[in-house]
């Protein structure tokens, strides 16, 4: 059960080096070696788009060493508090800054270590959440299971190249390489993004054939006038990270269909591996707004106020997802790594929505206090907590980013809250609105009534 | 005001900059704030300003501050 096809290949945009077959084999099977000789623990890979930080990837899951992706741009701070609570046996990629307790190679100088359960394969950061982030457990057979559904229902055979428009410490950005690896298709790296020329002409050059997007990337692909008649080879578009807006999904849909490609609308969380579910390309038009039958593999069931579950159609509650990929739990400290699978391939995902009479899921809202930024889910509360320095705050969502209210704040404190959370979340500034407020309305029970506060956005 | 000043103003307000950014020199990805977010809020606030339209080519090759004087250039903006 290798997540690496033998015929997978890794191609290096910056350099044309492919790297494949037994050569790819012996280079992970190298650093598999190193990884194996580090002392009890997780590993912290700081993973960055290119080929060495693959590799880690895949040598620390070959030598079965637990291994957390995390932003090589991460804080320093937010680096080293995590770092002090998981005790890793190494933090991989360039350090900022020294971290107390660990060589300058960033191995742990006490050998005395918890070492993770064996299931444990890849640990994500929960996307944004700061009060106190913890880390989604993935197992082994998760991560397998959905790579090869994505790969199913996106039909990726080994002619497939797949270029890295998302960071692989997303879990989005992972399941595309593992998805393609797992086919023995081809992953081309390239970090600077859908905006950029490098990017474009390693589309050209190295054929890429498909495209992975969430909603602000096709935001950006609708302003840049893509055209898939300029790339014959790139004839797959997957969109997930959030809700598109379905005229922008009717939109890319038919320029796809005009030349003879597809268009894939995709719904998941990190907590599933990340993917749940897939809409055919050929039924999207259909079902525009949905998130897609289950994978296979996997299914749904609605859960209503009374706590009893029903795949009835049309009656809205809390989205339960059933299947394989579902994570072994969390983990908020380093004992928590060697507990082992907690819910029984059960999801409750804190979405709100229904299924159709055909089984085709429609997310209509969320249970807990949850907002995307650019695709990665934050905490509202601890987006509050973030800035209570500057003052009371309220957060609410607002599509691809999230209003602040800031109480008895000006121009001045209202940017630099929007700086504070920018910088401890790794996110782009202009995700954070942050306004001036004169108080907050209330709830009679003297809660932030956050619904009229949305309405206000 | 010349085109670089008033496109500095652009940059320091699009990409949200502290005072001690070096604006002339700044390149695409130089700085966290300058990502591909940043980038199309860049884009747009560039426009706005100008009162130019950006061709698909022009917004991939805006690679540094320099490249985008000499864009604004091109477009036959005043000094």
């Amino acid at each position: 059960m290798s997540l690496v096809h033998p015929d997978a290949r890794l191609r290096d945009a910056a350099t044309g080096e492919l790297v494949g077959g037994a050569d790819l084999a012996a280079r992970v099977a190298a650093e598999a070696v190193l990884l194996r000789d580090l002392p009890p623990g997780v590993l912290f890979l700081r993973v960055g788009v290119d080929v060495p930080s693959v590799l880690r990837y895949l040598g620390a899951l070959e030598a079965g060493r637990a291994v957390a992706l995390l932003d090589p741009g991460q804080d320093h701070a937010v680096l080293a508090e995590l770092v002090g609570r998981f005790r890793p046996a190494a933090v991989l990629g360039a350090l900022s800054e020294p971290l107390g307790g660990y060589s300058a190679e960033g191995v742990r100088l006490s050998p005395e270590g918890v070492a993770p359960h064996p299931d444990l394969a890849v640990l994500l950061p929960t996307s944004g959440s700061t009060g106190n982030p913890k880390f989604v457990k993935l197992s082994r057979q998760a991560l397998h299971a959905n790579a090869v559904a994505i790969a199913d229902v996106l039909g990726i055979g080994p002619d497939e190249v797949a270029p890295t428009s998302l960071p692989l410490h997303y879990s989005y950005g992972m399941s595309v390489l593992n998805s393609h690896l797992v086919r023995g298709a081809t992953v081309l790296l390239e970090g600077s993004g859908v905006v950029a020329r490098p990017f474009w002409d390693a589309v050209e050059r190295y054929g890429a054939t498909s495209l992975a997007g969430v909603p602000y990337h096709y935001e950006m692909l609708r302003r840049l006038r893509f055209d898939p008649a300029k790339y014959p080879s790139l004839r797959t578009l997957t969109q997930a990270g959030g809700k598109l807006r379905t005229e922008l999904v009717a939109e890319f849909d038919e320029k796809m269909r005009a030349v003879g490609g597809r268009m894939f609308v995709m719904y998941g969380q990190t907590e599933a591996a990340p993917r749940m579910a897939t809409v055919p390309a050929e039924r999207l038009a259909e079902k525009l707004g949905s998130a897609g039958p289950a994978l296979p593999g996997g299914s749904f069931a609605i859960r209503v106020d009374s706590g009893a579950e029903t795949t009835d159609p049309d009656v809205v509650g809390e989205v339960v997802y059933r299947g394989p990929n579902v994570m072994m739990g969390y983990a908020s400290a380093e004992e928590e790594l060697v507990e082992g699978d907690s819910l029984g391939g059960v999801l409750a995902t804190g979405d709100l929505g229904y299924l159709d009479a055909d089984g085709y899921l429609f997310i209509t809202g969320r249970l807990k206090r949850i907002g995307k930024v650019f695709g990665n889910r934050v905490n509202l509360d601890d987006l509050e907590q973030l800035v209570k320095h500057l003052g009371p705050a309220a957060a609410v969502p607002a599509g691809d980013k999230v209003v602040v209210f800031l109480d008895g704040g000006d121009r001045e404190t209202c940017k630099a809250a929007a700086k504070a959370l920018a910088e401890s979340l790794h996110l782009h500034v202009t995700g954070f609105d942050v306004r001036p407020a004169d108080g907050f309305p209330l709830l009679p029970s003297g809660k932030i009534d956050y619904r009229s506060l949305e309405e206000r956005v | 005001m010349s085109i670089e000043n008033r496109l500095r103003t652009v940059f320091v307000e699009a990409l949200q900059l502290d005072d001690d950014v070096d604006v002339e020199n700044l390149k695409y990805r130089d700085i966290d704030a300058w990502d591909s977010v940043g980038h199309m809020a860049l884009v747009a606030a560039i426009e706005d300003e100008f009162d130019v339209q950006f061709e698909t080519e022009q917004v991939i090759d805006m690679s540094s501050f320099k490249v985008a004087v000499d864009m604004l250039r091109g477009f036959g903006v005043g000094e």
